[in-house]
């Protein structure tokens, strides 16, 4: 069983080698546009860190209705907190209010005024999303549909700009992503068909001796396969190289440098290699 | 071994075998005789169930042609081994190589491979040649390796389509005394030939295929 394999896996070797000008023109091709849909998912997997720093930024401040008692206000704190898409609530009661102001205004409220005017209230912090945009406008109209909130504030234009340049940046990088992929699989198609037709003295003496379909589509499988790993590998090592290209521009204006993980352009590698391998399937599914 | 039940196979230019029903045992030595297009290579390809009959029932060993299966011809032809006039071999592998295919086939073991190969080599006359190229070679020594592909894998028959066709006398001479040599080893054997002088004395049956009608 093993001896098979590993003679199967040696023709797919060789046949790599045999139509290794088409081989290595597809592996090149696969990595080149790999290599951009790598870099772009690096920057985004950069970026996405740097998005995911500015949503904990994001905090709203809900002010409830200015004749709500402080067990009240607990309640409509409690509320929200339970809403969906919210982390976290702090509630502000007046007297947490008055000493916030004298915070920043250095004044106590109560000199300035008969009574404690300010709002009670709350502070509110949003849960991020696994992936994708964060849509602030629903939980806000969560929060104003409870009783007793008065008034919302937010940065809503900042955060609404933010989450829609990163959702176009997932959306590139998606488009991108399939497009390779479906280049992938009819490049490997296309090169395996190639292969199969110079190949065909060996596949009519194979099928003469008693092979089997599996036994003769088994090394352009390999084949597929091992050009889909090359590209890869071409597409990791070019991203690599575009990476450290773009570090060493942006050491010229900044701190910030790209980091490059292993780990999407792992993934990604691998999703290339098992199309590849859809590809090599396709083609002697269909010309074997 | 061998059983042709009223078989019929026809091309849609006309030519074929029609109502043929014959039996050839194991360890026989049979030759096929007829013109060029009588309908020898089509017997032989029915047997090998490279094409199916139109109509009647061929069997061989435990396979038939009206029950079998297209995934289970392939264990057919691990014990059918076959000739051509053309050699069939690939030029890109050593002697070795082209007769170690079938084995790899069957999934036997690499040092297995190394040894029968070599019995087949020696068998034959031409381990001298394994690590030659067929182009190397001259047509008898490509014949020969060809048959030692098909021998390796030890067939209960060998079918060999116009084996000395591409052949000189003395070449063809050596090519029958190797099938011969195979036949008393217990293989049988069906050569289809036009070239009836070449086998006529050598005391083997006969069957004569003219127009698609097989005698004998």
């Amino acid at each position: 069983m093993i001896d098979r394999f590993l003679y199967l896996v040696s023709e797919g070797v060789r046949s790599f080698w045999r139509s290794r000008t088409t081989a290595l023109a597809t592996t090149t091709a696969i990595g080149i546009a790999a290599s951009f849909v790598l870099f772009i998912a690096v920057v985004g997997e950069n970026l996405s860190r740097v998005i995911n720093l500015a949503r904990d930024q994001y905090e709203f401040e809900v002010f409830f209705d200015s004749d709500l008692s402080d067990n009240q206000a607990v309640e409509v704190a409690e509320k929200i907190g339970a809403l969906k898409g919210v982390r976290s609530v702090s509630l502000i009661t007046k007297d947490r209010a008055a000493e916030i102001f004298e915070q920043e205004f250095g004044e106590n409220i109560l000199d300035l005024v008969d009574g404690n005017p300010l709002p009670t209230g709350c502070t509110v912090t949003l849960e991020e999303p696994a992936q994708g945009r964060l849509y602030v406008e629903p939980v806000i109209k969560r929060i104003q549909g409870v009783t007793g909130v008065d008034e919302i504030r937010y940065q809503g234009r900042l955060i609404s700009m933010i989450e829609r340049y990163y959702e176009g940046l997932l959306a590139v990088v998606t488009a991108l992503a399939a497009a390779v992929l479906f280049g992938t699989v009819v490049l490997i198609s296309n090169t395996i068909r190639l292969s199969i037709f110079a190949r065909r003295d060996l596949i009519r003496i194979l099928k003469l001796v008693g092979a089997t379909d599996r036994f003769v589509r088994f090394p352009f499988m390999i084949e597929g396969l091992l050009e889909g790993m090359l590209g890869s590998l071409l597409a990791a090592a070019v991203s690599y190289g575009f990476v450290e290209g773009a570090n060493y521009f942006l050491s010229l204006f900044t701190h910030y440098q790209i980091e490059w993980h292993a780990g999407p352009v792992i993934l990604l590698a691998t999703v290339i290699t098992l199309f590849a391998l859809f590809g090599s399937m396709r083609a002697v599914r269909k010309f074997l | 071994m061998i059983s042709f039940k009223d078989v019929s196979s026809k091309f849609d230019s006309g030519a074929g075998i029609e109502h043929a029903t014959f039996d050839v045992g194991p360890g026989e030595f049979v030759c096929i005789i007829g013109p060029t297009g009588a309908g020898k290579t089509t017997l032989l390809r029915l047997i090998h169930m490279d094409i199916l009959p139109d109509d009647g029932k061929v069997t061989v060993d435990k396979f038939s042609s009206d029950k079998i299966k297209r995934r289970k011809i392939s264990l057919l032809r691990r014990k059918v081994g076959m000739v051509f006039q053309e050699f069939e071999l690939l030029n890109d592998r050593t002697v070795f190589d082209n007769v170690a295919i079938p084995l790899h086939v069957q999934g036997v073991g690499m040092k297995a491979v190394k040894e029968e190969v070599e019995n087949c080599l020696d068998r034959l006359g031409i381990s001298d040649k394994r690590d030659h190229l067929p182009s190397e070679l001259s047509g008898g020594e490509q014949q020969i390796v060809s048959l030692g592909r098909a021998l390796v894998k030890d067939p209960l028959v060998i079918l060999a389509d116009e084996p000395t066709g591409n052949l000189d006398p003395a070449a063809s001479l050596r090519v029958i005394e190797l099938l011969e040599e195979i036949n008393r080893d217990g293989t049988a054997i069906l050569m289809a030939t036009h070239n009836y002088s070449l086998v006529k004395d050598r005391g083997h049956r006969f069957m004569q295929i003219v127009d698609g009608e097989v005698r004998g």
